[in-house]
């Protein structure tokens, strides 16, 4: 397998991404060795489950119900993980809907990685008023590489809530959006124990009155680098977006977001809001947070906030005057912290899921 | 219960409490009063153990134990409640997510079963009905959006819940209307008027210790204890004031 020249730090682009351990993690033989249980989220409604062990489909344990599992082909030039990823992929998820079709219940895919270097490039391709919801979970070591290319024709829905739950490794992340007239995205993200994560979204808000939410969480500990990185190009009339990051880094971690929004002449009535927020738990750890704004418009709402704290004294004493244990109270106050990002996600059992990930985050924390 | 004896405590290096020695048997309640800056707040925050707040010289035992080696979460579970003058707003953190994890870390610490979810409902339910809150307090974030009044009154139906032995009550009363104070001067003495448990209450005014009859009161000036009495001694103060005290 060859590695395409990887992007350095040095742009701008990719300054805050570590990705020099990628090539010694691609040269490890995988193991194979599947964990017996895997991160279903169970309590929501039931649906298609597919398995990638190291980037090839596991039949054995899945259950497609119809979503086919060929790797999507797309022309590069995008992002150079995501070219590698469509140019080398053996497999990915394909879902195909025509007018007004449905997905019924939750499609959830799980990725695990037993080592080297995975590559998936996957698609989604919805007709007007097409819906479906897509969770896709990552768990294992290795380097698993991502790649995703979401068509929404007008008023097709698509809810997409990605969970990275990895223990080391790295784990790259692109997908490519583009929202005819009144599509709606949301996706939602919820990052911990990759050593190095890049979650990116490019989205093309091209039809007029189309609705994109991109947001998440990114838990780092240790030496860990977590980065989302998003671009919004609000290209049609009367677009919204809006960007919900909560990053929180302990140790010496870094996370990081740099989520930008465009708007095009033309692009007028634009709302796109950018709204991010740091927590540093230990004075070694590093947040970044980059909102950026290109505006051609002249009748648009753009608004964009940044923060970094760190957790209320005050906050942690009241609640340790009540007993809570010094480790509960941080763990209290930082999933009050990552809740605006959390509870974002409509269906109950994949929020449940995902403050149950981030709690087990919290409680790792709090040894 | 709680002996403190020549305690003398800092915040930012700068001397408060100058020598307070001070003796509460189980059964009982001290008021102390005392002019603004006289120490009151401090003596709450170092017998709570706040951060920040130094102890220079001098001691204190709660129950036979060194209180000032503890942190603030073990002198809670061994039962000492600290109502704040100014409960803190915790956005995104549900009152009863909170107390259900501070009453089941208080009963693990003493080694007991935790509550269930169910079981900690009904008992919260119950405190809450008896200081007039309604109970869809406890779905909101702790104290967010919350008036003074409901603030203090929420301040009681923590303590309802937590039973603690020996409540330091810092100006309780105070952004209380008539009503108000009637009902949590009425959940003092309902939660905590019992012969195993002592209250040492902070305030400024006679009115709540109408309500709350107090065994001792003592004046606070200057950082130490000037004056020690009877319920007598409050209604003298509240006639004459602190300045023939403190001059």
């Amino acid at each position: 397998m060859t590695l395409l020249t990887l992007p350095s730090p040095r742009e701008e682009a990719w300054r805050w991404s570590d990705l020099s351990a990628l090539p010694k993690l691609a040269a490890v033989a995988p193991t194979g060795a599947v964990p017996e249980a895997l991160p279903w989220i169970e309590g929501g409604p039931e649906g298609p489950r597919l398995v990638f062990v190291d980037g090839t489909f596991d039949p054995d344990r899945s259950d497609p119900r119809g979503v086919s599992v060929s790797p999507a082909r797309y022309r590069p030039g995008h992002q150079p993980l995501a070219d590698l990823a469509g140019a080398t992929a053996r497999a990915g998820y394909a879902v195909a809907l025509g007018p007004d079709e449905a997905v019924a219940g939750l499609v959830q895919i799980v990725h695990i990685s037993t080592g080297g270097a995975a590559h998936v490039s996957n698609r989604i391709a919805l007709a007007a008023g097409a819906e479906v919801s897509v969770i896709e979970t990552h768990v294992g070591g290795g380097w698993s590489n991502a790649s995703a290319l979401f068509e929404l024709g007008p008023g097709a829905r698509l809810r997409r809530v990605l969970r990275v739950l990895k223990a080391g490794g790295a784990h790259t992340d692109f997908v490519m959006a583009r929202l005819d007239e009144c599509a709606g995205y949301d996706a939602a993200a919820v990052v911990t124990g990759a050593e190095s994560a890049r979650i990116e979204h490019e989205v093309d808000l091209a039809g007029a009155g189309a609705r994109a939410e991109v947001g998440g969480a990114l838990l780092a500990r240790g030496a860990e680098k977590l980065e989302g990185v998003t671009v919004l190009r609000h290209l049609a009339v009367g677009g919204a977006s809006r960007q919900v990051w909560r990053s929180v880094a302990d140790d010496r971690a870094s996370a990081s977001v740099a989520a930008r929004v465009e708007v095009a002449r033309g692009a007028q009535k634009t709302d796109a809001e950018q709204n991010l927020k740091g927590l540093l738990l230990d004075r070694g750890a590093t947040i970044n947070a980059k909102p950026e704004l290109e505006i051609f418009a002249d009748d648009v709402k753009c608004a964009h906030g940044a923060s970094v704290g760190e957790l209320d004294r005050e906050a942690l004493f009241y609640l340790e005057s009540r007993g809570v244990t010094p480790a509960q109270a941080r763990g209290l106050l930082t999933r009050a912290f990552v809740a605006d990002a959390l509870d974002r996600i409509g269906e109950e059992a994949v929020r449940a899921a995902c403050y149950a990930d981030a709690g087990k985050w919290f409680g790792g924390a709090n040894e | 219960m709680l002996k403190i004896d020549n305690l003398h405590a800092a915040v930012d290096g700068k001397p408060i409490l100058k020598g307070i020695s001070l003796a509460i048997n189980a059964g009982e309640i001290h008021a102390i009063m005392g002019p603004n800056g006289s120490g009151k707040s401090t003596l709450a925050y170092v017998l709570a153990g706040r951060p920040g707040y130094e102890v220079t010289e001098g001691s204190v035992t709660f129950e036979g134990r060194d209180l000032l080696a503890l942190e603030p979460h073990e002198r809670a579970a061994l039962g000492i409640f600290l109502g704040f003058q100014y409960p803190v707003e915790i956005p995104g953190v549900s009152t009863a997510q909170f107390l259900r994890t501070a009453l089941n870390a208080q009963r693990s610490a003493r080694g007991e079963a935790e509550l269930s979810a169910g079981d900690f409902l009904r008992l919260a339910r119950a405190q809450a009905d008896a200081l007039a809150l309604p109970q869809e307090m406890m779905k909101r974030a702790v104290n967010v959006g919350f008036s003074g009044g409901e603030k203090k009154r929420g301040e009681m139906v923590q303590m309802g819940l937590l039973d603690p032995a020996l409540a330091i009550l810092d100006e309780t009363d105070s952004g209380l209307d008539i009503d108000a104070l009637r009902v949590v001067g009425e959940g003092i003495n309902r939660i905590m008027r019992k012969p195993d448990k002592a209250v040492l209450l902070i305030t400024h005014y006679q009115r709540l210790l109408d309500i709350v009859e107090p065994d001792f009161v003592h004046v606070l000036a200057g950082g130490r204890i000037v004056r020690s009495g009877g319920a007598e001694l409050a209604r003298e103060l509240e006639r004459e004031g602190y300045a023939e005290l403190v001059a």
